[in-house]
């Protein structure tokens, strides 16, 4: 790294401080610059694909029901071991069936590894970030309510029931091949995650125009 | 009438917020004392027609040497008084002492009496206002004095400096030695 | 019945002034909002505009509380010292012809006595708070009015030279109601040195190490809570007023404007207050505050040399003149 020092000040620069006048210049021409400020409650933060929200199960259409298989994969690798599943096993065709699925989302840090890792993108997490609460119980999420959670989602956004697969539902830096089917289902292109920019890669992608 | 009892007024806030001040046994309470002291006397210099000095009085002593006054004590941060004995044994006889010297001052105000009026006139320093009375008189008859009180202050700063400013000598050699206690905290 | 009429002039113009305290902390908050690219109050009111009312409504219904420690009388008297002192020095502001409630002889000493009065409440309030912020916001603001308001004083006797008085009308009567006839085009050194000393007199940055948020909490009044918060605040607002109105008087002309205004004559005087207050916020809002050392080096090695160089060079001339 280049240190760039300033030239140092002459007489004069010191006399009409004008570094002090250049500061003044600055601030005032901000006056009149339009503030940045999103004001919030009445204007709503942009959402892009990838958001982790709420927790929600996917509700399958055909069946009515969770698509979860109780494969127990999420809550194994959930750092802060926040879901807590219980199932049991049928006699006759050893399937399994979820008995209970429940996320105590105030342990939550939204890493997300439970829907990358999920073989049936059963469960996902929403766009909805208001559901702030004044007591514990609204946000210890049963089996039922991550349900539900899917049903408000799907009605709240524009998105399509059957075919809503977000790309970040699958894990990083696997082949295509080495993934479950349920994984594998196309995106629409822009939702790829080689088109996603994130960070100094979107700012430049914006100033360059290329959206 | 009004001017009397308003002279009344502040003479007797003069005297008990003077025997206050001695009384009080917190030191800050002490300097709020001499406060309200020098407020009724700028008072009495008002009645006096002498705004200028009332000014002054308020300025220079409540402003400044009251203000530092309370700085020292603040560094020295004296809560509680210091319980010590009293100076004197007896101390029944200062109080005899003091009373003489009261009646001595009562029987002193018996001789007072007006002097001769000079120049300045009650209606004259009206006129002049009170500023412009004060200046001319000070910077034309009393010129020599004021330059001698200007001379002694001028002194008074030089041994101030003097006293503040470290001998550099000493610090070098201070720091010869390995105390760097003389070097102001860690600045080189 | 004279007496009658004083007061309710004396009343009106307290209602007014604390008006427009309450209106000057919303044009602070909104400029200063507007300069970092922010909005400032919005909700209450169109565009935040009843924010100061409820600012002094829920200040007023706030707990006072008092530190068990505390020296009582003075923790309660400390504010009220510091906002009456301001208050007072209001009497004397002339406003426009005739519009002043106490047209005395030595306005600007009798300015400068309450200002000095006012930090003796700063003072107090550090002291009897009983609390090491406190202590040392109080002290800080001991030594930062001690230090400037010499040069304060000196900055402005070039323009008791040029004016030959200490009352505020006769000195804007003085410069006379042409635009060169103002003290700022004949003393721009003074003007320097009082604007300096005045950021430093009222506690703003960059000079608020008094109240240095970031080091004291919030110096001398961290203790305060309420409505005496709230009183500091006001006679905060009251001393930038103050201190605005004496620059508007002593170098800026006054109450004399390019055109007379009928009805309403202090016009001028008004719009150059508040033209010398939005100075105050911009600096605020563009400079860090200085360290205590730098400010007692601007004080003590630039400012009063200055001041007392232009008394010489104001005094050489007028000689040189006559």
């Amino acid at each position: 790294m280049i240190v760039k020092y300033k030239p140092k000040r002459n007489w004069l620069q010191t006399i009409f401080h004008t570094e002090i006048l250049q500061g003044l210049a600055l601030t005032l021409s901000k006056l009149f610059s339009p503030p940045i400020t999103r004001q919030y409650p009445k204007e709503k933060p942009p959402i892009y694909p990838g958001f982790r929200g709420q927790h929600a199960l996917v509700r399958d259409p055909q069946s009515g029901t969770a698509k979860c298989v109780a494969c127990m994969r999420c809550a194994q690798i959930c750092p802060s071991r926040c879901i807590s599943i219980r199932y049991h096993q049928e006699e006759e065709t050893s399937r399994r069936v979820m008995d209970s699925f429940n996320i105590e989302a105030l342990r939550c840090v939204y890493c997300g590894y439970c829907v990358e890792v999920c073989p049936v993108n059963a469960i996902t997490m929403t766009d909805i970030f208001e559901y702030a609460s004044y007591d514990r119980e609204s946000i210890y999420f049963d089996k039922e309510k991550l349900l539900s959670n899917w049903d408000d989602f799907m009605s709240s956004s524009t998105y399509d029931q059957s075919s809503y697969v977000n790309p970040f539902w699958r894990p990083r830096g696997l082949p295509e091949s080495e993934l479950t089917a349920a994984k594998r289902v196309p995106v629409p292109d822009d939702w790829r995650i080689e088109n996603q920019f994130i960070g100094r890669k979107a700012r430049s992608k914006k100033i360059t125009g290329g959206e | 009438m009004l001017s009397k009892f308003i002279f009344l007024y502040c003479a007797l806030v003069i005297v008990i917020t003077g025997i206050l001040a001695v009384r009080f046994r917190n030191p800050v309470h002490s300097v709020l004392a001499v406060l309200v002291l020098f407020f009724h006397m700028a008072g009495l210099y008002l009645l006096l027609n002498a705004e200028f000095l009332a000014a002054i009085q308020i300025i220079v002593y409540a402003g400044a040497i009251l203000v530092l006054y309370l700085f020292v004590l603040f560094l020295v941060n004296i809560r509680q008084e210091i319980k010590t004995e009293r100076f004197v044994a007896n101390h029944n006889i200062s109080k005899f002492i003091s009373f003489l010297v009261f009646l001595i001052l009562i029987a002193v105000t018996q001789s007072f009496r007006l002097g001769t009026p000079g120049k300045w006139t009650t209606d004259a320093i009206r006129q002049a206002t009170h500023t412009k009375a004060l200046g001319i008189e000070i910077f034309t008859s009393y010129i020599l004095p004021f330059e001698i009180i200007a001379l002694i202050l001028l002194v008074a700063v030089v041994g101030g400096i003097l006293l503040a400013k470290q001998d550099k000598q000493e610090v070098v050699m201070a720091q010869k030695e390995g105390s760097g206690s003389l070097t102001r905290g860690g600045k080189k | 019945m004279q007496i009658l009429i004083l007061l309710v002039q004396i009343a009106i113009l307290v209602g007014v002034v604390l008006l427009h305290v309450a209106y000057a902390t919303y044009f602070e908050r909104k400029i200063i909002g507007h300069m970092q690219v922010r909005m400032g109050p919005m909700l209450v009111g169109w565009h935040g505009l009843l924010q100061p009312i409820a600012d002094g409504i829920k200040s007023f219904f706030k707990e006072d509380i008092i530190p068990e420690q505390a020296d009582k009388p003075l923790f309660l008297a400390a504010p009220i010292i510091c906002l009456v002192s301001m208050m007072v020095s209001l009497a004397v502001l002339p406003f426009a012809k005739g519009w002043a409630l106490a047209d005395i002889n030595i306005g600007l000493l009798f300015i400068f006595a309450m200002s000095s009065l006012a930090s003796y409440g700063i003072i107090l309030a550090g002291w009897a708070s009983n609390s090491k912020y406190t202590l040392l916001g109080g002290m800080r603001s001991m030594a930062q009015v001690i230090s400037y308001e010499i040069s304060l004083g000196l900055s402005l006797v070039g323009v008791m030279m040029l004016s030959g008085s200490l009352n505020l009308t006769q000195i804007v009567e003085a410069q006379g109601s042409s635009f060169t006839g103002m003290y700022i085009f004949t003393q721009p050194v003074a003007f320097f040195v009082f604007f300096v000393a005045m950021l430093a007199e009222t506690n703003r940055v960059p000079f608020d190490l008094p109240e240095a948020e970031t080091e004291l909490v919030s110096g001398y009044c961290t203790e305060y809570s309420g409505m005496r918060y709230a009183m500091f605040f006001m006679a905060e607002y009251i001393g930038m007023f103050v201190m605005a109105s004496i620059g508007v008087v002593c170098f800026l002309g006054g109450w004399n404007g390019p055109f007379n205004v009928p009805f309403f004559p202090p016009i001028w005087f008004i719009l150059k207050v508040y033209l010398i207050m939005f100075v105050f916020i911009w600096i605020r809002a563009t400079l860090p505050r200085y360290r205590y050392d730098q400010l007692m080096t601007i004080g003590w090695k630039l400012l009063i040399p200055l001041a007392l160089g232009n008394i010489f060079f104001t005094g050489l001339v007028k000689i040189v003149i006559n």
